[in-house]
């Protein structure tokens, strides 16, 4: 055996709800039975992007707020990997809010982990786009909703870092959505900076498990988008499996028109010198 | 020029956006290089979706040539403002062919010496064809009577360009060529027209640099681009798009250059050969993605085609005023390499090494254009694709990886470049990080380390100089003065080279590829010189400054600037150096 790379211990402060991510998602890829080469964990930066170190994948720290984006390019350039994209609250729905909202339209193969703790953990605390209003005078973001609001998404959950069992059933949802080839699964954690916004309490009464209503139904985005907005102005949130709907990523359309996988591409010019003629005769003169 | 055929021939089509100016120049393009002619074209757009003055200026030329000529020979103009911009390039005897529906042309600012024919182009095609439009197959009709070309050879060039239209659409417009002659041969003096020569018509390509740049891409193994629309970049995205499929390529359209860039660097970390282009603004905005692909050894081209700045500048214009951006550019030390090429032929092939290099040396690799040589088009000798050799750099498989006891994405080696396998490779788990790791890949600030990854890194490219594209030198290698220049600068060089040498004054020239590193050709054709002008396109002598950092004699420089946006003309080149050497002349005089 070819000696590697061991994943460090995490990090993080004792306590910190980014421990329950990590944990679930290494019970996620056992239950997935997932090889750890075949996986590609990317993280955006902060605490939460301290994740990749911690797993037995193949790890990337992207730039901060840039997480989506190259995950999209490996996703598109080897769609036999599960591309796990793992980040903070600052780093998706602040630096690159942008990527997301593009992420939710392009629908690429990419399950999206988003820690949320309300805060910028990393840089010690400032305020996070998701931050108590009372704190910041500027109404709370919602990635749910905002989520919802895009005609292409098709996979959207909230899980907690205190809910394990749920978090982890999550993530092998989001792992199945990707796999099958339906797209984006996009998966908000709530996850307590207990260092510098310990929002434990404070959370925990306000959580709904939508996944333990009957009556709900998470194949209804008008639905979803009710019961996600009533539960806002409650100043409450949903959690579970929020809405899903089966889409068609870009890697799997290529696949189903006959495209190879980019990494798989014999790419040496002889072999299509004939295609390479044929356009310089188009620039002939 | 009467008498003898035109060896040299600088034809400028203006008027307003959406006048279909190009489609003359089009069709005359394909009838010049039916004749053997050499072409070089530049388009000039006011950044407007339709309406506002646009132009297209062809060379058409015996010798080949990388710019246009001093003067305009012949304008079709269809509007009094065409006239006007293009009056102080007008050469002596030149014509101009005006669209007289508006009334009579203004013609102050002429020179006595400028022939007018005036043909209400516009409205004679209204009247007898119904359409405005068909004043360019008009004007292409007195055009070639004044270049002396028979009806059968005129219908030919103007069916080849029109072959993709409608049989009804292409009847109207022999039908508006052929009114167009017989206008002309009403106005227009037989004794007065010029003839064309008809030399050996080789096989020859018309391309962009910037379409050069996309199939030097695609030859080189590229698969994976990301971009994001900027004039004048935007072809190469363009040309990606159309081509893809067939080489079961992506090329994406992201929503930012920053989506671009590390869409781009996630493809390149699998294996792929990944690429972005953008110009000046965009590449701005991807400072950060390039020191992270030298901090996290990520195979990445980058191509910027720039414009005039600074800020979003005038889009449309020529510049070189990014050399500082792309050589000194974005945080922390990290290695890179820019190259910069001078014309489609060199816009192909250093695609090509691009991003072979990129691999090799895993870095980001920056392809410095400029808006002349990424948008103008000239015909060149086909490129020779069998020549194209794939250069894997150090890509660990499966079964190499099986037999490694250990793996170190970031192994320090004799030569800084770490052997690397993608992920799917199993056994190849690592972390790739822009944060200071050790060879595992796990962050560390450690001092001992840190200064072994920052030198390994560094290695990577003052061991491997070799790889680097040398640049073309030419003109009298003893000679003790030396012109120097860049990307567009190319051919006005040559030119001027040649016309210099004519009048007597001996010249050698050297168009360096490799900007960045500064190699040592560079620095030898500066020091084996007594004078080297550095001509450049931007005001404060980029390149010049470039060069004298890196050791060039500062006594030795002389630096010849322009940022009008306008290309130096050779002639105005030569005018400049005769100044600058007669100055000297004079200061060493006193
Ligand atoms: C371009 C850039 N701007 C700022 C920073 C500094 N920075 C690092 S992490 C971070 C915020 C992290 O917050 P979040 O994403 O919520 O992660 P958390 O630490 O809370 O898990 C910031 C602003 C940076 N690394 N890069
Ligand atoms: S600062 Fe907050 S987010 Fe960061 S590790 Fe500590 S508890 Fe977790
Ligand atoms: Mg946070």
């Amino acid at each position: 055996m070819t000696k590697t790379y061991q994943p460090n211990e995490p990090i993080w402060c004792a306590g910190c709800g980014h421990y329950g991510v990590r944990n679930a998602l290494l019970a996620a890829f056992r239950q997935m039975q997932v090889e750890s080469h075949q996986a590609m964990v990317l993280a955006g930066i902060g605490c939460a992007g301290t994740l990749q170190n911690n797993v037995s994948a193949y790890g990337y720290h992207a730039l901060h707020g840039r997480v989506l984006p190259a995950a999209t390019g490996a996703k598109l350039a080897n769609p036999r990997l599960d591309v796990i994209a793992v980040g903070g609250d600052g780093d998706g729905y602040a630096i690159g809010c942008g990527h997301l909202i593009h992420s939710f339209k392009r629908n690429p193969g990419v399950v999206y982990i988003l820690m949320n703790n309300g805060t910028y953990g990393l840089t010690k605390g400032q305020h996070s786009p998701t931050a108590d209003a009372e704190e910041t005078d500027e109404q709370a973001f919602d990635g749910v909703q905002l989520g919802l609001s895009i005609p292409g998404s098709g996979f959207i959950a909230r899980g907690s870092s205190a809910s394990p069992v749920q978090l982890q059933a999550l993530m092998v949802a989001a792992m199945e959505h990707t796999r099958a080839g339906k797209g984006f699964a996009f998966l908000e954690v709530l996850s307590p900076c207990v260092t510098y916004n310990d929002t434990y309490p404070a959370w925990a009464g306000r959580m709904v498990n939508v996944d333990a209503l009957a009556e709900y139904d998470c194949g209804d985005r008008i639905g979803a988008f009710t019961a996600v907005n009533s539960l806002l102005v409650e100043n409450r949130f949903a959690t579970g499996l929020i809405f899903k709907q089966d889409g068609k990523s870009p890697e799997r359309r290529r696949l189903d028109s006959g495209q190879a996988p980019l990494c798989d591409l014999d790419i040496s010019p002889d072999r299509q010198l004939s295609g390479f003629r044929e356009i310089m005769a188009g620039y002939g003169v | 020029m009467t008498a003898n055929a035109l060896t040299d021939l600088n034809v400028m089509v203006a008027g307003q956006g959406g006048d279909g100016s190009l489609t003359v120049i089009s069709v005359l393009a394909e009838l010049l290089a039916r004749r053997g002619y050499h072409l070089y074209m530049s388009r000039n757009v006011a950044s407007r979706i339709k309406g506002g003055h646009a132009e297209a200026t062809m060379r058409g030329s015996l010798l080949q040539r990388g710019c246009l000529g001093d003067h305009i020979d012949l304008l079709v103009a269809f509007e009094q403002e065409a006239v006007d911009m293009a009056a102080t390039r007008m050469a002596a005897e030149s014509i101009i062919i005006f669209d007289a529906s508006d009334g009579a042309l203004c013609r102050d600012a002429l020179a006595p010496n400028v022939r007018v024919v005036e043909i209400p182009f516009g409205r004679f095609a209204v009247r007898d064809l119904r359409r405005d439009l068909f004043k360019n197959s008009l004007s292409f009709g007195v055009l070639s009577h004044i270049l002396s070309i028979d009806e059968g050879e005129a219908t030919n060039c103007l069916h080849h360009i029109f072959r993709r239209l409608p049989q009804d659409a292409i009847a109207a417009n022999t039908k508006a060529l052929n009114r167009g002659r017989q206008y002309a041969s009403e106005l227009y003096a037989q004794q007065d027209r010029w003839t064309l020569a008809d030399a050996e018509r080789s096989e020859q390509l018309l391309i962009s640099g910037n379409e050069a740049i996309a199939f030097g891409f695609l030859l080189a193994g590229g698969r994976f681009f990301a971009g994001y629309p900027i004039t004048p970049a935007t072809e190469v995205l363009e040309s990606l798009q159309k081509h893809s499929v067939r080489f079961e390529a992506v090329a994406i359209q992201a929503e930012d250059e920053l989506a671009a860039a590390n869409m781009a660097l996630g493809a390149a970390m699998t294996g792929v050969r990944s690429m972005t282009a953008t110009s000046g603004p965009g590449f701005a905005l991807m400072q950060e993605t390039i020191s992270h692909a030298g901090s996290a050894e990520i195979p990445l081209v980058v191509v910027n085609c720039q414009r005039a700045g600074p800020s979003t500048g005038m889009p449309t214009k020529p510049e070189q005023s990014d050399i500082d951006m792309m050589v000194f550019g974005a945080n922390g030390d990290f290695p890179r390499v820019v190259l910069a090429p001078g014309e489609p032929r060199d816009c192909f092939e250093l695609s090509v090494q691009a991003t072979n290099l990129a691999q090799q040396l895993q870095c980001p690799v920056i392809l410095a254009l400029d808006q002349a040589v990424g948008q103008n088009s000239s015909t060149i000798e086909p490129f020779d694709l069998d020549a194209v050799q794939l250069q894997p750099g150090k890509r660990l498989d499966a079964s190499e990886l099986r037999n490694m006891s250990e793996y170190r994405r970031y192994q320090v080696t004799a030569d800084g470049v770490s052997p690397w396998a993608v992920p799917g490779t199993p056994g190849g788990e690592s972390l790739v990080t822009g944060n200071e790791r050790n060879e595992w890949g796990q962050v560390s600030s450690n001092p001992q380390n840190r200064r072994t990854m920052v030198d390994k890194r560094q290695r990577k490219l003052d061991s491997n100089l070799q790889l680097l594209p040398r640049g073309k030198s030419w003109g009298d290698a003893d000679a003790s003065i030396g012109l120097l220049g860049i990307g567009m600068q190319q051919g006005v060089i040559e030119e001027a080279q040649q016309r210099l040498t004519a009048a007597g004054l001996r010249i050698k020239c050297l168009q360096p590829r490799t900007i960045w590193p500064v190699i040592d050709e560079t620095l030898d054709f500066i020091r084996s010189s007594k004078r080297v002008y550095v001509i450049e396109h931007n005001q404060a002598g980029q390149l010049a400054r470039l060069l004298l950092a890196a050791g060039a004699s500062k006594a030795c420089i002389g630096s010849i600037r322009k940022y009008d946006g306008e290309p130096f003309s050779p002639g105005e080149l030569c005018s400049e150096i005769q100044q600058a050497e007669a100055d000297r002349q004079g200061e060493s005089g006193q």
